[in-house]
């Protein structure tokens, strides 16, 4: 092998390679390994024993079940109706809509759990007092605290993606398959039920999967509803197995059919999206005419701002109105206003101040690094520059199957004992975020590297300029837009995930949402909301600025032109 | 006469000068100053408490930073055997609500002695609770007794005992909070079995009660009426009434709890002078001032009860043995997650 | 000595052979053209000449020196050839000077020189006037002359093209076709051109090496491949032709219903026995009116006559498209005449056929 044909930026393709597989495979691999050995060290099945032979363990599995099943069911009738509604009819009012989804899109779930709390509390929730009020009954019908409220809660808290998908897949059919229809004497509703929807039913079903996986691996909110509710779900349950002295081992063992689960179902989703047989709604649609409602167009309006109030409107409401209360059951009046919250979180507090920083550095540290391990790892894979490339870009995506709770079980098991310490540094929260996103990066820097035509890279390396010339120059510069986008994907979750933090934080790392939820205990709900305010303010500030640099699509993930 | 003015002189010199510094003050002080940050493991209290006492430590002794960390009891021992099982060290004094937690971390070799010289402002009730080895000491108290929503319930109709709460006409109306995170609601329940047996959480049961973590959960609870009766801590709920809440206090008939909570020094302290100095602090007069403005039962004897309270010595109180502790905390655990089911 | 030289030279994707066994020599200076239909092999030809591709065997060679070989290649960026694109590749981040000086820049040039010889190159393609657009400001043609620029501008060992005016529209195609020829007379840089248009082959190369399936099967100056196509399908892709099978029967060649003697043929020796293929021109064909006395017409010295009849026709303008049947057989053969000799359909005509423009022609190729 001459040395002079050496390609070598080849040794950096390998490491970033070996980066991935550490930051991914490990803690997983460490999990597996911890479930199978005992604490004293020998290989073991008790852990799983121990895991499953308490009818209480199994009821929460069975819970996490259904919990994922209703949520799936529930936020379809929430975002199909709504994606088609805003997709392809006259409806009015679509970017107050629009604009209410993202707004649900960045509430983190736990927030707008302690939301409902305020709203549906039984005994003095607002809904509830205002029942009463107008029935003069005893007793207001909600109850937040029961599996119905859990799974409205989760449900409202993830219905943007059913409704993302869904709208995507709708934006690609043109009118002429509707219009086929129509000719053929079908009224707006058989066409759209008989045509529009099964088309984009491998998206629906899809987007079911994602739901239904989200709704199983989330622990915010259950912590928060399911604990006083007096029902368990897996996450609560793996939570639980930490308290002192934490058994890491049989919390490992629970893990795995969590794992397990997660990751069938994503290749089944994988399985029905790919499937043909269906028209290939990828690349350019056709023209597309608005389906006209009539006077139904103030009903699907109705629904849409129903679905919206529910997940979105309401609980910010009261989100504010606890804020900026002395007491907030005193409810609203000119009296009950104080600043006093928001100065005690933002001025007073120092461990506040301490949190907020941490929030958004950590976040936008592990934003950086997702994006650049993943941009790198889409490169290798798209250019072929490793062997066995492939591989890769499943390990690459693999985090998106580990719930952020077991992640961070793994993360722990691995990073708390020599060689490599890293408890109680703010790098174990940086890697887990990063390594929790890098789907997301990683799905994103994939399709903006497809936009660019490789004979970009090989034009600037035939006239003399290496392979990293080439991406400094010429790639970079035109993923500039694309990656921005990726970024703020990236960046806006972590600064809100509390799943794979609640473990791994210490003293000196504290994040928001850890700070929330651990005030949760102590039920002061005017500083909780407080803090969460903040939280989502400081969101929406970086969405906006999202918008900016890259446009209003960026959501949408779409390739670029 | 001039003997008379000069007592007055020094009468008045003596009030003028500043409380009662302790021996050896001044050197700690500089040592501290040297030290590393210095965090505090607290489950006592209550944030906003928390905070006002780092703040008064601070406003104390200039130049020294207080950073804490206020959780349920079980959460900052987690913590606490998290960092050591990692080589870390983060905390340098850790206080607990559950005094077994203190017995085991002596037993397990974390904690460094050390004699407060403030140890006789401690009262005198109290000190059977500190560690003879001196590695804890007293530095909070508190009572878990019954507590009610007065806008929704008289008080003729208020509970006067514990098991006044079992009555049906409180059904879904009751709150307690969660062994299984609370050191306070540890301690009671333990005391329950001990006065009742385990049928008493069984009956409890039936009630359908409000189950929080914290043991001010029930004050949250209460305020926002979502249950109109609890098992609650007198501070805080003293606390909330002082804001303008409608809650009350009642000392119940077959005694209150009486909680004792201890502060220790880590052996592995990255502050050790700034520990010792804090730990003096806790048992001095402008701490338990603030405590007092807090709500919090002062430990000194020479500040006065909160208002609205009764001093502990003239309170029935019921607490259960350190061994009882010790041992009764996980057992009861258990027990109250197969019956309660979380 | 040759400046480029490939030797045996095969690349597989898993078991197909896009390239096999393809050897080529070119001098230094030539202007050489791959041609073919899509999925001959051309492109995957030029990428391992560019070292974007390796080769699974043979080896390339440049200037004596191995370049490509299964076991090592020397990286794209080491092989001073410049390549322009099927979608041009100009960077549209950058201006068009910026892509123009771009490997001037990568050489390690002093910022004045770049700028001097930028201008200067973009004078000949006269895009000097559009030297701070970018390129979405530019049209197809435009963008193609940058692309020209870029390339020639740092004086490469070799030049590349990979059907670079397949995007353009025919007047332009024409317009461009002369100007990359007329860049190549005045630099002298040893060319290989990649394109499925043999018009483009045809006017701008000096030699074209014709492919089918990865292999070469004839590579000839314009005028021998056209006049002389040694294989079935080098006959049929450039330009039009019929098809003659016949049989060697001792001193005739034996067609369709009409014989031609052996000796009139010019390679008479290399006809060996049994059958022979040839093919023959349209144009080469000349059509004879049948006079009143039915008599064969006065031909040129050599060819033949054969009697026929007019089985279709088509007017084009600048000329006439018959189809002819000759004597009484099934075979057809298309005539070109120009636009005044008309004849209907059915009418008997006799066909003038030159046995010397009849090229030999075998249904695979031989050899390279």
């Amino acid at each position: 092998m001459r040395w002079r044909h050496l390609d070598r930026s080849l040794f950096l393709w390998l490491l970033v390679a070996g980066a991935l597989l550490l930051l991914v495979v490990n803690p997983i691999a460490r999990l597996l390994w911890v479930s199978l050995h005992s604490s004293s060290g020998g290989l073991t099945l008790d852990n799983y024993v121990t895991a499953f032979s308490r009818w209480r363990y199994v009821q929460a599995l069975l819970n996490s079940l259904i919990l994922g099943l209703s949520v799936g069911v529930l936020g379809t009738l929430f975002g199909v109706p709504m994606a088609w509604a805003v997709s392809r009819t006259d409806m009015p009012g679509k970017t107050l809509v629009w604009i209410s989804v993202l707004g649900t899109f960045i509430v983190p779930n736990y927030l707008s759990a302690v939301a409902w709390i305020l709203l549906a509390g039984p005994n003095a929730g607002w809904l509830n007092r205002a029942w009463r009020s107008l029935t003069g009954a005893d007793a207001g019908p909600f109850n937040i605290y029961s599996m119905p409220g859990l799974v409205l809660v989760v449900a409202a808290a993830s219905f943007p993606y059913m409704f993302v998908f869904t709208r995507s897949a709708l934006d690609l059919i043109s009118s002429e398959m509707e219009d086929a229809a129509t000719t053929l004497g079908a009224g707006v509703w058989r066409t759209t039920l008989r045509v529009t929807l099964p088309l984009t039913l491998p998206a629906i079903m899809g987007a079911f999967i994602v739901a239904f996986l989200e709704a199983i691996a989330i622990f915010g909110a259950p912590a928060l509803i399911a604990l006083p509710g007096r029902f368990q779900v897996m996450t609560t349950m793996l939570w639980q197995f930490f308290e002192f002295p934490p058994k890491v081992e049989v919390a490992a063992a629970y893990a795995m059919p969590l794992l397990a689960l997660t990751v069938l179902l994503f290749w089944l989703q994988q399985r029905i999206i790919a499937r043909k047989g269906y028209v290939a709604l990828t690349g350019k649609g056709g023209e597309r005419r608005l389906v006209r409602l009539g006077g139904w167009r103030w009903v699907m309006l109705g629904y849409c701002l129903f679905v919206t109030a529910l997940s979105f409107f309401l609980p910010m409401l009261v989100v504010l109105q606890a804020a900026f209360a002395k007491a907030w059951g005193r409810g609203f009046s000119l009296d009950n206003l104080t600043l006093h919250n928001v100065r005690f979180v933002v001025i007073d507090q120092p461990l506040t101040r301490a949190a907020t920083v941490h929030t958004f550095l950590y976040g936008g540290a592990a934003a950086v690094l997702a994006l650049a391990l993943a941009l790198t790892i889409a490169y290798i894979v798209r250019r072929r520059l490793v062997p066995y490339g492939r591989v890769l870009s499943y390990v690459a995506m693999a985090p998106f199957v580990i719930p952020g709770i077991v992640l961070a079980i793994g993360f722990y098991a691995s990073y708390t004992a020599p060689p490599l310490v890293l408890y109680g540094t703010a790098w174990i929260l940086i890697l887990a975020f990063a390594t929790r996103f890098l789907p997301i990066a990683y799905a994103n820097s994939d399709a903006a590297l497809r936009s660019i035509n490789p004979e970009m890279e090989d034009a600037v390396r035939i006239l003399g300029g290496g392979r990293l010339l080439a991406l400094r120059r010429v790639v970079g510069p035109l993923l500039k837009r694309g990656l921005a986008g990726a970024f703020i994907l990236v960046f806006i979750p972590a600064t809100r995930e509390l799943s794979s933090a609640i473990f791994l934080y210490t003293a000196g790392t504290q994040v928001l949402a850890v700070l929330l939820f651990d005030k949760s205990d102590e039920g002061n709900f005017e500083y909780l909301a407080a803090i969460g305010l903040i939280l989502v303010l400081g969101t929406v500030a970086l969405v906006l600025a999202g918008f900016r640099l890259v446009g209003r699509d960026f959501m949408l993930r779409r390739t670029a032109s | 006469m001039r003997q008379l003015a000069a007592l007055l002189v020094a009468a008045v010199l003596a009030a003028a000068v500043p409380a009662q510094a302790f021996e050896g003050e001044k050197e700690l002080y500089e040592a501290a100053k040297k030290d590393k940050p210095f965090t505090w493991y607290t489950a006592h209290y209550n944030s906003e408490t928390a905070a006002a006492v780092c703040n008064g430590f601070e406003a104390k002794y200039p130049g020294v930073k207080c950073n804490y960390v206020r959780t349920t009891a079980q959460v900052a021992y987690q913590r606490q055997a998290q960092d050591q099982k990692a080589g870390l060290a983060v905390a340098s004094v850790i206080s607990s609500t559950d005094t077994s937690h203190h017995g085991r971390m002596k037993k397990d070799g974390w904690l460094q002695p050390y004699t407060p010289k403030n140890l006789s402002e401690l009262i005198d009730a109290f000190k059977p609770f500190n560690d003879p080895d001196h590695q804890f000491v007293a530095t909070a108290a508190g009572l878990v007794l019954l507590t009610y929503n007065t806008s929704a319930v008289s008080e003729k109709d208020a509970p006067k005992k514990w098991t006044d709460l079992l009555d049906p006409k409180w059904k879904g109306k009751v709150s307690i909070g969660h062994p299984g995170f609370s050191g306070y609601v540890g301690t009671w329940v333990v005391q329950m079995k001990k006065l009742y047996g385990w049928d008493y959480f069984k009956k409890l049961e039936a009630n359908k009660p409000r189950i929080g973590r914290s043991i001010n959960d029930t004050v949250t609870m209460l305020n926002a009426k979502e249950s109109l009766v609890a098992a609650g801590p007198s501070a805080t709920t003293l606390e909330s009434k002082a804001k303008g809440n409608p809650l009350a206090i009642v000392y119940p008939e077959d005694g209150a709890i009486l909680m004792v909570s201890p502060s220790s020094i880590l052996k592995n302290a990255p502050a050790p002078n700034t520990a010792k100095l804090f730990i003096e602090y806790l048992l001095s007069k402008e701490c338990n001032e603030i405590m007092l403005k807090n709500h919090q039962d002062p430990v000194n004897k020479h500040v006065k009860p909160p208002a609205g309270g009764k001093p502990l010595a003239q309170v029935k109180t019921i607490r259960p043995t350190y061994e009882e502790i010790d041992k009764g905390i996980p057992e009861v655990i258990e027990q109250f997650r197969d019956t309660f089911g979380i | 000595m040759s400046k480029l030289v490939l030797t045996g030279v095969s690349c597989h994707f898993g078991r197909v052979a896009a390239v096999d066994d393809l050897s080529l020599a070119m001098a230094s200076g030539e202007f050489v053209s791959l041609l073919g239909p899509s999925g001959c092999g051309k492109t995957t030809t030029l990428r391992m000449i560019a070292g974007l591709l390796h080769p699974t065997s043979g080896t390339i060679t440049m200037d004596g020196e191995v370049i490509s070989s299964p076991a090592s290649s020397l990286p794209p960026e080491k092989r001073n050839m410049s390549m322009i694109f099927q979608s041009y590749a100009i960077w549209p981040n950058m201006t068009v000077a910026e892509n123009v000086g771009f490997g001037l820049e990568v050489r390690r040039l002093a910022r004045a020189e770049v700028r001097a010889k930028v201008e200067k190159i973009l004078d000949v393609v006269r895009m000097r006037h559009l030297s701070d657009r970018y390129p979405s400001e530019l049209s197809g043609g435009q963008q193609q002359r940058v692309a020209l620029a870029r390339a020639i501008v740092v004086q490469p060992a070799v030049l590349l093209l990979d059907e670079p005016l397949s995007n353009l529209d025919a007047n332009l195609r024409e317009e461009m076709r002369y100007e990359i020829r007329r860049l190549h007379d005045e630099f002298h840089i040893t060319t290989v051109y990649v394109t499925h248009d043999q018009a483009e082959a045809m006017v701008t190369s000096d030699r074209i090496a014709v492919m089918n399936q990865g292999r070469i099967e004839q590579v000839d100056e314009p005028r021998a491949l056209y006049a002389r196509p040694r294989t079935r399908f080098v006959a049929g892709f450039i330009g039009r032709t019929n098809f003659l099978d016949g049989e060697v029967r001792g001193d005739e060649v034996v067609f369709d219903h009409f014989t031609i003697p052996r000796a009139r043929f010019p390679e008479a020796g290399a006809l060996g026995p049994g059958r022979v293929s040839f093919s023959l021109r349209p144009q080469s064909i000349h059509l004879h009116r049948v006079q009143a006395d039915q008599r064969p017409p006065a031909v040129a010295p050599g060819a033949c006559v054969v009697a026929g009849r007019v089985v279709q026709r088509a007017y084009l303008g600048e000329h006439w498209d018959y189809a002819v049947r000759p004597a009484a057989g099934e075979l057809q053969l298309r005539v070109t005449a120009r636009p005044h000799e008309v004849f209907e359909v059915n009418e008997s005509v006799w066909l003038e056929l030159d046995p010397g423009q009849l090229a030999h022609i075998h249904d695979k190729v031989a050899h390279p």
